[in-house]
């Protein structure tokens, strides 16, 4: 089974599924899944085409992932593009915009870039995309917004186990848009 | 109608999954002449409830927007439910049609919508927009 786990930057996706994967090792219950960050995939093997020098930023070569990716089907996918490949469950993390920008600006990410996600929160952006690409039979949101690590870890443990239903569009964010 | 007759404002949409709202400003974005209070949409009927939503709210700002004497929009639409090649929340067309019907004219219509990344982004047309 291959689990996407998307969610716009800040959303919280490396943290979860880093506490997911020794849930998934330490759980007979679970499935025995790898965790893959794409984002290191991506650098080690240089799979982008170009720079995006205003946004400081890897244009991802999406169809050398996705042959990176194949034949890696028992895999939880950690990328705000994993939406982008197969994937049996596409469990999308969201937090509200307002303390996305915050968790990004405490990470070290610059003004800018805090501010154009957050937006891209706020219209639901990769959501869309998702349900797009995937059908919401195939989708399920998780908001991290006032939910630690170790809960969203739980949440994680929970979809790839079976025991949630699928679910998008529980949260309406436009209002915190300016 | 003559060229000192008209008036151009910018209609600024915010078409999201789930909701369309939308702004009108001046041309300068400094003034504001009208504002929704939102298209939210039927949750569990998504599909048919938006666009009809975001119709709604598009006719009552646009009796506002011409009582300020407005007879010309462009617009500016963020969000994946105003990319107007594919579209998964279909509000955004829905509210130029239904300001276009209203007798307003519509002048260029720009998308942009913001794209999420950090070390990394999609290309263009593919979630990129
Ligand atoms: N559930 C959470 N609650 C509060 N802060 C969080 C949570 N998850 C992650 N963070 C913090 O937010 C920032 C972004 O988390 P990260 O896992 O890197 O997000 P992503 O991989 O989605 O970009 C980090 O500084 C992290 O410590
Ligand atoms: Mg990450």
């Amino acid at each position: 089974m291959r689990v996407a786990v998307t969610g716009t930057p800040g959303t919280g996706k490396t943290t979860a599924t880093d506490l997911l994967a020794s849930r998934l090792d330490d759980d007979d219950a679970l499935p025995d899944l790898e965790v893959i960050h794409l984002n290191e995939v991506l650098d080690r093997e240089g799979l982008y085409t170009e720079i995006d020098a205003d946004r400081d930023s890897k244009v991802a070569d999406l169809d050398a992932l996705a042959d990176w990716l194949d034949g890696r089907d028992d895999a939880v996918i950690d990328s705000h593009l994993a939406h982008h490949f197969a994937a049996d469950r596409v469990v999308v993390l969201r937090c509200r915009p307002d303390v996305l920008e915050e968790r990004l600006r405490d990470r070290g990410e610059s003004g800018a870039k805090a501010r154009e996600n957050a937006e891209s929160e706020a219209l639901d952006v990769i959501l869309a995309e998702a349900v797009e690409e995937h059908g919401l039979e195939s989708v399920y949101e998780i908001d991290t917004t006032d939910r630690d690590p170790e809960t969203v870890a739980d949440e994680l443990a929970a979809v790839v186990a079976g025991d949630r239903e699928p679910s998008a569009g529980t949260v309406d964010f436009v209002g915190y848009l300016e | 109608m003559s060229q000192d007759d008209e008036k151009w404002g910018i209609a600024h949409v915010h078409a999201s999954f789930n909701n369309t709202v939308m702004t009108v400003t001046d041309l300068t974005g400094a003034e504001t002449i009208a504002k929704s209070s939102g298209g939210t949409a039927v949750k569990q009927n998504r599909d048919e409830a938006s666009p009809y939503a975001a119709m709604q709210m598009a006719e009552s700002v646009a009796e506002e927007v011409k009582a300020a004497g407005i007879t010309g929009l462009h617009v500016r639409v963020r969000g994946p439910g105003g990319n107007l090649q594919k579209s998964p929340g279909p509000g955004a067309q829905a509210t130029i049609r239904a300001l276009a019907r209203s007798g307003i004219e519509i002048g260029r219509i720009e998308d942009v919508t913001p794209i999420p990344h950090d070390g990394s982004r999609a290309p263009k047309g593919k979630g990129g927009y």
